[in-house]
């Protein structure tokens, strides 16, 4: 899909892509909002319940994650299927890591058959930082490879070998991710044209917490007319503690995390600095927490607001790693809330 | 060239353990010109072992004979004998030596000294790095002579994933970003638009996937005798 | 008991270490050829051997001398 008009060409017979919530708030011009929600290192169904009900109302779309950091835990496909019996959209995530092309065609059918309408495709951690480093991965296909695959289902009607699709075709509102901020920086926008000029109809990005870099990526985004062609989520999530705000600076790639965000983390946790772990109460620890999680959602409602201001985002999305109950409080505090209803 | 490394003596003396007649065969090709498993290695092997069975007090006769190439019949007629006296083989070649031994002495047992790792060369005195990963169909061409396939920790066709930074792949600081790689090479050569093209999926039949490969040269093949 | 062996092996001869001594042409064991024209004595365990350069000397010549009893490997360069 290169531009609009294809769009409208390929779409169903109701008049989108894949007719998905997300699709639909997305075309009406709505700003997205679409969290995440983590399957369990479990069989329990209950947990993703428990993590629906908190996200219930107050996100477009929820991305199920697949197997994350390349540790296991439920399958995406799965606890993609108990969301949707919660009344939650899911987006699933698939990842090129653990499948080869014929298990990801058969996983995008049976996810289909089961309901599910978005996917978010990605190439995936590499196993060695999961709980299983001695496993064989796949990689059989990339990212880019796999929104091609995906498209190619539901616009032709066609698996990978190029066989036709024996009956119903599996629409899906195909998602990519970006990475602004990895290496080669200056490559990034043209890797993200790659994955729209694959099929990707909406983007996520990877964490912004330095806004103005994002801004310069955008900037070329819009420059390369991307943003006429895909819808953009910005990725944003509440920073924990001044701890956690060092630990992505520093540890994880492709994260940006400006000093001044460091310090007003450091600074709402200012009452109870200085003081050794002994000499703070439990009481103490718990409110220091608190206020930290307190300017962490205020941040995160901040860059929100920032990041609508930049051409070409048409949404966000909430990443509250292990923290759905924030995501509440960050979608009011937006003003993105109610979430509107598109029929 | 084909890296190898030797195994840990104690796992060689495991597999050697029921045999009285040892013979450490090493290979004259890549593995002595990575150290390990060429005339020198051989010798220092048999040697340690000798001592080593000694101190033990099950003293094993540990012999050592190096060929040219292990992989090639008629250098391995050349031991024939020795190969004879022996009751157990161990090889220091690649797996391909090892292979060509149990092939050409089937009566034999044959066990592996080293532990086959990969294809590459020295980047330095001492430094080894992998370049090629034989997949069959290679795309060098498109990437100024640097190999996502070998080199990308995930192989990827259309890199760089998120996971680059710095220069270095997310599985280790120690590991350069093989699309950082090709980015700043097309780049100093001008050959950027060859980033801005979709790679299709790889076809991995001409890899491992497609099962053992095969390549027959009737160019090359002497004629049968019905000929 | 004990003192008994160790009788008895002083009555037999006095255990001496084997000692195998590369040594470089150029300079120890020319050092060597000076002290055995001063006349002056050293053990007659130490086995002397002589190479180009204390450079030339290989693992696999360490090797060789344990394996052929020597209990301690010098080298001199």
């Amino acid at each position: 899909m290169s531009d609009q008009t294809t769009l409208e060409q390929k779409a169903h017979s109701n008049g989108y892509l894949a007719g998905s919530n997300l699709e639909r708030v997305l075309r009406a011009g709505h700003f997205a909002v679409t969290a995440e929600l983590g399957p369990p290192q479990s069989a329990d169904a209950q947990v993703i319940r428990q993590k629906a009900a908190l996200l219930r109302g107050y996100c477009d779309a929820v991305n199920i994650t697949d197997n994350q950091t390349a540790i296991v835990r439920m399958s995406s496909i799965g606890a993609a299927a108990i969301a949707l019996q919660e009344g939650l959209e899911p987006v699933m995530q698939m990842t090129c890591r653990d499948r080869n092309r014929l298990a990801m065609q058969s996983d995008l059918l049976g996810a289909y058959a089961l309901g599910l309408r978005n996917v978010l495709c990605l190439t995936g951690d590499h196993q060695s930082f999961g709980n299983h480093p001695q496993a064989k991965n796949v990689f059989d296909m990339d990212s880019i490879q796999l929104i091609h695959m995906v498209a190619a289902m539901r616009d032709e009607h066609v698996f990978e070998c190029g066989d036709p699709l024996k009956g119903a075709e599996p629409r899906f509102f195909i998602g990519a991710a970006a990475a602004p901020f990895a290496g080669p920086v200056e490559f990034r926008p043209y890797r993200l044209g790659k994955k729209v000029k694959a099929g990707a109809n909406f983007i996520q990005t990877q964490l912004v917490y330095d806004v103005e870099a994002f801004s310069k990526f955008m900037e070329k985004v819009r420059a390369l007319g991307l943003h006429e062609q895909t819808f953009i989520l910005a990725g944003v999530g509440p920073l924990k503690s001044p701890t956690m705000a060092r630990y992505m600076q520093q540890q994880v790639p492709g994260i940006l995390v400006p000093d001044a965000l460091i310090e007003r983390m450091e600074a709402a946790g200012a009452p109870w600095a200085g003081k050794k772990k002994e000499e703070l109460t439990k009481e103490d620890k718990k409110a220091r927490t608190v206020a930290w999680q307190q300017e962490g959602i205020q941040i995160c409602i901040e860059l929100i607001q920032q990041l609508r201001q930049i051409k070409g985002v048409s949404g966000v999305h909430i990443m509250a790693i292990e923290w759905e109950e924030a995501v509440k409080p960050i979608v009011e505090g937006a003003g993105l809330y109610p979430r509107p209803q598109v029929n | 060239m084909i890296v190898a490394e030797q195994k840990p003596l104690q796992e060689i003396k495991a597999l050697i353990s029921n045999a009285q007649n040892v013979l450490v065969v090493g290979c004259g090709t890549c593995v002595t010109v990575c150290f390990a498993g060429g005339e020198r290695e051989a010798a220092i092997l048999a040697a340690s072992l000798r001592m080593s069975t000694r101190l033990d007090g099950k003293p094993q006769e540990i012999r050592h004979e190096t060929v040219q190439r292990q992989c090639e019949w008629e250098y391995l007629d050349q031991i024939a004998e020795l190969v004879q006296q022996a009751d157990i083989v161990l090889s220091l070649g690649c797996g391909i030596g090892v292979q060509a031994i149990a092939e050409h002495f089937p009566q034999k047992w044959v066990v592996p000294g080293l532990n086959t790792t990969f294809l590459g060369l020295p980047s330095e005195q001492g430094v080894w790095v992998e370049r090629c990963a034989a997949c069959g169909d290679c795309i060098l061409g498109l990437t100024g002579g640097i190999c996502p396939i070998a080199r990308c920790s995930k192989s990827l066709l259309n890199g760089p994933c998120g996971g680059s930074e710095d220069g270095h792949c997310e599985i280790s600081p120690d590991t350069p970003c093989a699309w950082q790689l090709i980015y700043d090479r097309l780049l100093s050569m001008d050959k950027l638009h060859l980033l801005m093209e979709i790679q299709p999926p790889k076809n991995w039949r001409t890899s491992r996937d497609g099962g053992p490969r095969k390549i027959v040269r009737e160019d090359l093949r002497l004629p049968t005798k019905e000929e | 008991m004990d003192q008994q062996v160790t009788r008895n092996r002083e009555a037999n001869q006095v255990w001496q270490q084997q000692i195998v001594c590369y040594a470089c042409e150029h300079c120890a064991y020319a050092a060597a050829d000076l002290a055995g024209t001063l006349r002056m004595q050293y053990p007659p365990s130490i086995k002397i051997v002589q190479l180009p350069c204390s450079g030339k000397l290989d693992v696999l010549m360490v090797l060789h001398a344990f394996e052929q009893g020597a209990d301690g490997v010098m080298v001199a360069g």
